[in-house]
């Protein structure tokens, strides 16, 4: 798993409110299935904003760049976020 | 004439939890200006903030999303108070009512037991009906 990958768990752990245990999350795991709601994804972008001091433009505030742990990696990886 | 119909249920101690640690920028985000204004800074914010964020979900599960998504400020709850709220659309959300011949959007919320809920109800004209907004 890379230090990317390690990040946005804490970040789902701590903002996520998910019922499960976000350390058995699979990354293409579904979020919104496993209990993501709106609301958190709300806190879960503002502190992933906050963690990789990034700032989420307009287009990708959708549902599916919170989908899944891939999806996040990828929209962060599109801010310039550096995977390794 | 189709009716419409969405509901939300919001846990307010989430929105105090989140007004807490983001702020100002959790507000900017969500909140317009009127909404913001409208629910003050005391005691009773986050419940009417959680009840206005019900009715913004709400409202998104009536519109035909498809690749563009509304922002949260673009569905705005208006009105002087809580006990007749009026919904506000904007940009993007104000669109896709317009392509779903929405005309009427009424809204009810309540904050009460820990929880704000609302229920939205639009009216919807087809075009053949003539009756399109």
């Amino acid at each position: 798993m890379s230090a990317i990958d390690d990040r946005i768990r804490e970040v789902l752990k701590e903002h996520g409110r998910l019922p499960i245990e976000v350390g058995s999350l699979r990354d293409d795991d579904d979020l919104y299935e496993h209990g993501l709601t709106s609301h958190a994804s709300v806190n879960v972008m503002l502190a992933l904003e906050d963690e990789f001091d990034v700032e989420f433009p307009d287009v990708l505030l959708r549902k599916g760049t919170f989908q899944s742990i891939a999806a996040i990696r990828s929209a962060l990886v599109s801010l310039g976020v550096e995977v390794s | 004439m189709n009716l419409l119909v969405g509901i939300d249920i919001q846990p307010i101690d989430e929105v105090d939890s989140s007004l807490k640690t983001f702020g100002s920028r959790y507000r900017r985000l969500l909140f317009t200006d009127r909404e913001l204004e409208t629910c003050g800074d005391n005691s009773r914010t986050s419940s009417r903030l959680a009840a206005r964020f019900a009715a913004k979900e709400a409202v998104l599960k009536i519109l035909d999303i498809q690749e563009v998504v509304p922002s949260w400020r673009s569905i705005e709850v208006g009105g002087i108070s809580d006990c007749r709220p009026e919904i506000n659309l904007y940009d993007v959300a104000a669109e896709l009512a317009r392509l779903q011949g929405i005309r009427d959007v009424f809204v009810s919320f309540t904050h009460s037991g820990g929880v704000a809920v609302a229920t939205v109800v639009a009216s919807a004209w087809s075009q053949s009906e003539g009756l399109s907004p």
